[in-house]
């Protein structure tokens, strides 16, 4: 998947799931969007379904910097380079 | 440090309706809210009671997701009725998140539903890589998610209180809250119990023999507390909120004062945890009227627990026989809509105080002749016009726990 798809699902579970209204890719998701440590949760469980397989707790770990939609694809980018198949 | 407190808001979702017009109307029509069991896709076709009290009319909730997010069915309810209460209270903002408001709320089981998908993915044939649960599927079920998502959705700060007491978690709420008022803990208490659909809590009761089975052609005509030909209890759904305020301040703002609660009393019988018990009964009647300094005689009108199951009307109606005698009018509201559960002592308090305002009591539903070992009471058969200046809730729950709450009206209550 490359990042302008990924972009565009990432968007589109944004606007359906979380109900965020024009997302932008530098907003800062909790200020702009009301996006809380519940709401990190849940769309690490839709990212581990989108990519078909279970992420590390490191790799969680890691997911708990991210403060934009940019970071969110930098994040996937980087779990996708590390588990090429 | 005692004060006085006061209920200035209430709001109920009841299986015979939920705007308030609605649910005097069902009361003054004789109207059931008990319906034909909905199937379930696993437990109902196990089940021999086959009838629920069942709130089958649309709710506009008008929640968002941020709302909504952690909230299964049950927390839709209560927050639904707390939203209620606190527009109709009229209190500032300033003061919702101040720390001096409360929340003393709970349910049965916190959300079956949600529950019941948390082991369909437990035992899902799903890779065991996808069949995570939930993230706030713990924050939808467990036991006080109603108390928090309603402190969530206001900003609410101040104690939380979650008795989960079965049958009587919501008097213990509404008791327990009274209490944080009375003596000073906080100025302000939403309180009350919610419980959703579920049949899980019909299978429990249809195992133990206390579910009606003999109506299940006709829903309408059961439960049937205190009649000869009751077979049982009849589980239902709901919620019930009221605000409890201190009273000075109350007055001074210009509150609507609905009622006012003069006491509460609570017990355990120290033994069985099914069967009522005669003594644990009388005894917390008689603390409720000693917290309240009044006589028996004083009390106008006993809501009762009246489940109509076998025994427990008629120890329940030897208890009201030994403490006021046949001087206080006497009804079963649960006939009208079967046992909501964690949240029948709210809602029988709420339907006590619209029939206060109202000046009428609605009579036991389906009583046509009155068990021999309940006659002694002044049971309630046709509507009845009636000034009541104080009224007794009580609530006797699995677990051998007690309730009984004194309400005064809110004519008195402004004296």
């Amino acid at each position: 998947m490359n990042r302008d798809e990924l972009q565009e699902k990432i968007i589109t579970i944004l606007e359906d799931d979380f109900e965020f209204a024009n997302p932008g890719l530098t907003d800062n998701l909790r200020d702009d969007h009301g996006f809380d440590s519940i709401d990190a949760i849940e769309l690490l469980a839709k990212i581990e379904t989108m990519l078909g397989f279970q992420l590390a707790r490191a790799e969680k770990e890691k997911a708990m910097s991210i403060r934009t939609i940019n970071d969110i694809l930098d994040y996937i980018e980087a779990i996708q380079a590390a588990h090429p198949s | 440090m005692k004060r006085r407190v006061v209920i200035t808001a209430c709001s109920a979702i009841t299986p015979i309706g939920y705007k308030p017009s609605d649910i005097i109307d069902s009361l003054l029509q004789g109207r059931s809210g008990v319906k034909p069991l909905r199937d379930d896709g696993l437990l109902t076709q196990h089940i021999h009671s086959r009838v629920f009290g069942t709130v089958d009319y649309p709710i506009d909730y008008g929640f968002t997701r941020k709302d909504t997010k952690t909230m299964g069915p049950v927390a839709f309810y209560a927050c639904q009725v707390a939203k209620d209460v606190l527009a109709s209270s009229g209190l500032e903002q300033e003061f919702i998140t101040s720390g001096r408001l409360g929340v003393s709320f709970s349910s049965t089981h916190g959300s079956p539903t949600v529950q019941r998908n948390i082991y369909k993915t437990f035992f899902s044939k799903l890779p065991s890589e996808f069949s995570s649960i939930g993230a706030v599927d713990y924050l939808k079920s467990m036991v006080h998610t109603t108390a928090v998502n309603i402190t969530r959705m206001f900003g609410i700060t101040g104690r939380v209180i979650a008795s989960s007491t079965a049958c009587t978690t919501s008097s213990q709420s509404i008791g327990f809250g009274y209490e944080m008022v009375k003596y000073g803990m906080q100025d302000a208490m939403i309180c009350g119990g919610a419980d959703e659909y579920d049949t899980t809590t019909v299978a429990v009761f249809d195992n133990l023999l206390a579910c009606s089975v003999a109506y299940n052609d006709r829903p309408e005509c059961t439960p049937r507390p205190f009649d000869i030909k009751r077979d049982g209890l009849v589980v239902g759904e709901g919620a019930g909120a009221v605000l409890l305020e201190e009273y000075e301040s109350a007055k001074r703002r210009g509150a609507t004062i609905l009622g006012e609660v003069i006491g509460f009393g609570c017990n355990n019988n120290g033994g069985d945890l099914i069967l009522p018990n005669l003594d644990g009964i009388t005894t917390t009647l008689r603390l409720a009227l000693k917290d309240a300094d009044i006589g028996p005689e004083d009390v106008d009108f006993v809501s009762a627990h009246a489940t109509a199951t076998k025994m427990g009307d008629v120890i329940e109606a030897q208890a009201i026989d030994a403490v006021y005698g046949d001087k206080p009018l006497v009804t079963g509201l649960k006939s009208y809509m079967g046992h909501t559960m964690g949240a029948c002592g709210a809602i029988e308090m709420i339907l006590t105080l619209y029939m206060m305002e109202q000046g009428f009591i609605a009579p036991t539903l389906n009583l046509e002749t009155v068990d021999e070992r309940c006659r002694m009471l002044n049971h309630v058969r046709k509507i009845t016009r009636a000034e009541t200046r104080i009224a007794a809730i009580q609530n006797f729950a699995f677990g051998g726990v007690n309730t009984c709450l004194l309400i005064a009206n809110g004519t008195n209550a402004g004296a």
